[in-house]
């Protein structure tokens, strides 16, 4: 494929310790990055655990790319104005980016079906080489791809996983080198076993998630989906209370149990504690508010102090450790799957 | 009739003596089903356990050593103790440590069994505590004396015409102490709402002292809390000062405000996180030692940790 290309860097990788993207059973690496810092050159995964998660990050994709120039290319059945992100855009303002060949949404019997009806990887792998070797003779500055896989895998006639793997593993080598062109590939995680889950997580290099809410450097508060809350980085101090207090109030309080993954966590506040308490006292009843994968450091000063002093504040999942009793198991994830 | 605490000094003169005043004390309280702990030093403890050895399992043994590491966190642990033995009553035979403190030490144990008049106050508990005339010197059974209500010997028990009110006891304890030079201090002016360079200028200070992760966060969270108070209550300039003396980190905190806690201010534990009082509570349970002193050029808060 002719793709205008770069040396090949490694990504700055990380370890993927919470592992919410499927069952890693050795650690694997990846770069983890807000949808705003994908660049060309990523060939990024997205599992996400519903329609809100993928339209807030596949929304932010397409508007960006849009803003700023660059092409977009969705393979998908949706029309172009039911596409995440496009609700909010007048007509004449997505006819022209239609018009202009901006914004390319392709319809699947078109982009990779043969004539049965069945998922032909290779003609996928054309399609999108095709559209992305368009893109600076369109007069755009780089192009965005994205589809989501979902569909299949729970197809009837559906794509072993070999075959899908092969596709993903050929797809990725085309994109990694370019300097132009990046991609966001996308599954439901209730269509996929844990393990294929993972092993199409593996063919990625970046894993892709939601802007975070906040960020200022110090504090990160980034929105979680699967379960209900909030991760929350960093340091939780004085002068961030209002931030994080407005994040958290922010959340739909209905859920019975709003989860806050506090694994990346360095420093809580006596004050930090005290709004925790404060609002988890605020939810009333038996609506309690999850500490997951407590860090050393915040897990030792609430012991210190003893949990009975957080009133309505429980642990919940530890790190290689079972959550706590009434949470949700992990590892059945699969049983949702509509096969 | 209320539930009231009842606790009492015991000043005994030889291990004989003692065994004849704890040993009926301590039968009692199996007869009646209280719940009945011994926190006792050598060699008492053993020779309890032998003498009492037919009441095996119905009285907990725990070493005074073990017991009496840290005023505050000594509170907190009967407190917790009442509450696993609730609804029993308690019947206590508590012996402080008195052996190998620094007059400041000795000083805050003597307001610690002042507080304990306090915080147990409506506790279905009685405490004995035993002071050993022969060992002991005399400014510790003088302030046994003033900080229980009752004093037993092996003829009997009567109240004490030296106890001292809990808040007056606290206060004189402030007024006790010495401050010494904040000699080769390195200052850190706060000049900012945001706390995070003051963390890592303590977090680094504390580590190159020598404290291990678990002591250094402590510190941290303890100067941030009182860093914030200052900011929220006190007046500008806030600094904080940190020094080295001997195993001993000193950290300060200063604003120019004037600030008059309650006499009981932090040493009572909070029920939650959401009641008065918790962040100096926790201030004061996660260092070795907090000192407060407001004067003329504002108030001040010195932290002390041993490496």
């Amino acid at each position: 494929m002719r793709w205008a290309s770069k040396p090949v860097e490694p990504a700055y990788a990380e370890p993927d310790p919470a592992d919410p993207d499927g069952q890693a059973m050795e650690t694997t690496w990846f770069a983890k990055r807000p949808v705003s810092d994908v660049r060309p050159g990523d060939h990024a995964w997205l599992a996400y655990s519903g329609a809100e998660e993928r339209d807030r990050v596949i929304g932010a994709f397409i508007r960006e790319g849009l803003d700023n120039n660059e092409k977009v290319v969705y393979v998908t059945d949706t029309p172009a104005e039911g596409l995440p992100g496009m609700r909010a855009r007048t007509s004449p303002d997505l006819d022209a980016f239609v018009e202009s060949r901006q914004l390319r949404v392709i319809p699947r019997e078109q982009a990779c079906l043969d004539a049965g009806g069945r998922f032909v990887p290779e003609k996928m792998l054309e399609t999108l080489a095709h559209e992305a070797g368009q893109t600076f003779g369109q007069g755009f500055r780089a192009v965005r791809l994205t589809t989501d896989h979902t569909w299949v895998m729970n197809a009837p006639g559906r794509a072993d996983l070999a075959e899908m793997l092969g596709c993903e593993h050929r797809f990725g080598d085309t994109v990694s080198p370019s300097t132009m062109a990046m991609a966001i590939c996308q599954v439901a995680r209730r269509a996929c076993r844990d393990d294929e889950l993972a092993a199409l997580r593996d063919t990625h290099e970046v894993l892709v998630e939601i802007n975070p809410e906040y960020d200022d450097g110090i504090l990160k508060i980034v929105r979680t989906f699967d379960p209900h809350g909030l991760r929350v980085e960093g340091e939780l101090d004085d002068v961030r209370h209002a931030a994080f207090a407005d994040r958290l109030g922010a959340l739909v309080r209905s859920h019975h149990r709003i989860h806050l993954d506090l694994s990346r966590l360095g420093f809580i506040d006596l004050g930090g504690l005290r709004l925790l308490a404060r609002h988890a006292a605020a939810r009333g009843g038996d609506r309690t508010l999850v500490l997951d994968d407590l860090a050393p450091a915040v897990e030792n000063i609430i012991e210190a102090v003893g949990w009975h002093r957080l009133p309505g504040i429980v642990p919940g999942r530890r790190r290689g450790r079972p959550e706590h009793a009434g949470g949700r198991a992990r590892g059945t994830r699969g049983e949702g799957r509509c096969r | 009739m209320p539930v009231t605490l009842e606790h009492r000094a015991f000043l005994y003169d030889g291990i004989e003596r003692f065994l004849t005043v704890a040993v009926p004390y301590l039968r009692e309280g199996v007869e009646a089903e209280e719940a009945v702990v011994v926190v006792l030093r050598e060699p008492g403890l053993s020779a309890l356990r032998d003498v009492l050895a037919p009441f095996a399992g119905q009285i907990d043994f725990y070493p005074s050593d073990a017991f009496y590491l840290h005023p505050v966190r000594t509170l907190k642990s009967y407190q917790e103790l009442l509450a696993a033995k609730a609804p029993r009553a308690i019947r206590a035979l508590a012996e402080p440590v008195w052996q190998g403190r620094t007059p400041r030490e000795t000083l805050e144990w003597a307001r610690y069994e002042s507080l304990v008049n306090v915080v147990f106050k409506d506790a279905d508990a009685r405490a004995m505590c035993p002071y050993d005339l022969a060992a002991l010197p005399p400014a510790v059974i003088d302030h046994a004396r003033r900080t229980h209500p009752l004093l037993a010997w092996d003829a009997g028990t009567a109240g004490s015409r030296d106890y001292v009110d809990p808040a007056d006891f606290g206060a004189e304890c402030d007024r006790a102490r010495r401050f010494g030079d904040r000699r080769g201090a390195a200052y850190f002016a706060v000049a900012s709402d945001d706390l995070h360079a003051l963390r890592a200028f303590v977090g680094g200070r504390a580590s190159a002292h020598g404290l291990d992760d678990p002591a250094a966060r402590n510190l941290v969270t303890a100067v941030n809390e009182v860093a914030a108070n200052a900011l929220r209550h006190g007046s500008p300039p806030v600094g904080a000062w940190i020094w080295s003396d001997g195993p001993e980190l000193l950290c300060e905190i200063g604003d120019n405000g004037l600030w008059r806690p309650g006499p009981h201010t932090g040493f009572i534990p909070p029920e939650s996180a959401l009641e008065r009082g918790f962040g100096l509570w926790t201030v004061r349970l996660l260092v070795d030692l907090m000192e407060l002193r407001t004067g003329w050029d504002g108030t001040f808060v010195r932290l002390h940790v041993r490496r």
